[in-house]
């Protein structure tokens, strides 16, 4: 009942070696349900802006600031990369919240896939930034001896990434489902706003935010 | 040499399981230290410069977080231990 990890419910089209997890169908109904639900904010907006309108120009100019702080200059080409981790990871760490619904963030795969995304960004742009023989010269500083441990230390960063995010979601829900058992009454409440409500929100600011560091640092 | 069974092996393997999942925990005083550390500064930094607030909170959470990786992978380790090696 505790364990954490993705549940296999179906098989696709009956092969064993293609199930279809938990993690899938939530996380792909909450993408049809972000996509929907930004076209229906973003499709008559105004110069006085409504409720949701005010709520989506909030999010959008706080990451573009944050961004515009460490990358400067960038702000615009990489909101749209990283303002979409910030909101799918918030949002599949707050679905929790619905009574039965599993957190697609308690599953590796998705955060390491996004970290591997992230990882692959932040590589193009060291190179876009100097072009490839002097990215790859840059790991070579300041002495060659130096070179396996760059890249140990490059290849670090994705893991540190997806299981810092994996291990606070895993972590939150295990102890989470400790408690349950314990006092399934009242006093589950404030712990949940706790670990659902803000522990989610700065994980999901703190994956985002590392994505623009790690991008930051492979530009100089 | 004495043959033990399987039986007994596997307990033997659970309950060290159990105890090494305790013992990686011990690595949460090191998280706990840093991120108490980097609180403290950041607030001495508020007081100093209250105007500053927003961009020292903001540092101290991304420092935060990078300090809270080692206490990360000691959980990862003793759910691990835990969910895959106790259940064998």
């Amino acid at each position: 009942m505790l364990e954490p990890g993705p549940q296999e419910l179906y098989y696709f089209m009956g092969n064993e070696s293609l199930p279809i997890t938990d993690t899938l169908i939530v996380s792909w109904i909450l993408l049809i349900l972000l996509v929907l639900v930004s076209r229906w904010i973003t499709s008559n907006m105004s110069l006085k802006p409504g409720k949701a309108q005010n709520i989506a120009e909030l999010i959008v100019s706080t990451i573009e600031d944050q961004i515009e702080d460490m990358l400067p200059g960038e702000g615009r080409n990489l909101l749209p990369f990283i303002a979409t981790i910030f909101v799918y990871i918030g949002f599949s760490n707050l679905v929790v919240l619905l009574p039965g619904v599993p957190s697609p963030s308690t599953d590796l795969n998705l955060t390491l896939g996004l970290a591997a995304v992230v990882f692959m960004v932040s590589h193009y742009y060291g190179m876009k930034e100097k072009g490839i023989l002097g990215y790859a010269k840059g790991f070579a500083e300041p002495v060659i001896f130096m070179l396996p441990i760059n890249v140990v230390s490059e290849l670090a960063k994705p893991i540190s990434h997806s299981f810092r995010l994996f291990g606070n979601m895993v972590g939150a829900s295990i102890i989470l489902g400790l408690i349950y058992m314990a006092a399934p009454w009242m006093i589950p409440v404030p712990l949940h706003a706790w670990f659902d409500l803000f522990v989610g929100v700065i994980q999901a600011f703190i994956y985002g935010m590392i994505a623009i560091v790690y991008i930051s640092v492979a530009k100089d | 040499m004495v043959e033990f069974s399987t039986e007994v092996v596997n307990t033997i393997v659970s309950a060290a399981a159990l105890l090494g999942a305790g013992f990686a925990m011990i690595a949460g005083i090191g998280p706990g230290i840093g991120q108490g550390f980097a609180a403290g500064k950041a607030v001495e930094s508020v007081a100093r410069d209250p105007e500053a607030r927003g961009n020292i909170i903001t540092t101290m959470l991304l420092g935060q977080a990078v300090a809270e990786s080692t206490g990360i992978y000691s959980l990862v380790i003793a759910l691990y231990l835990i969910f895959v090696v106790f259940g064998v």
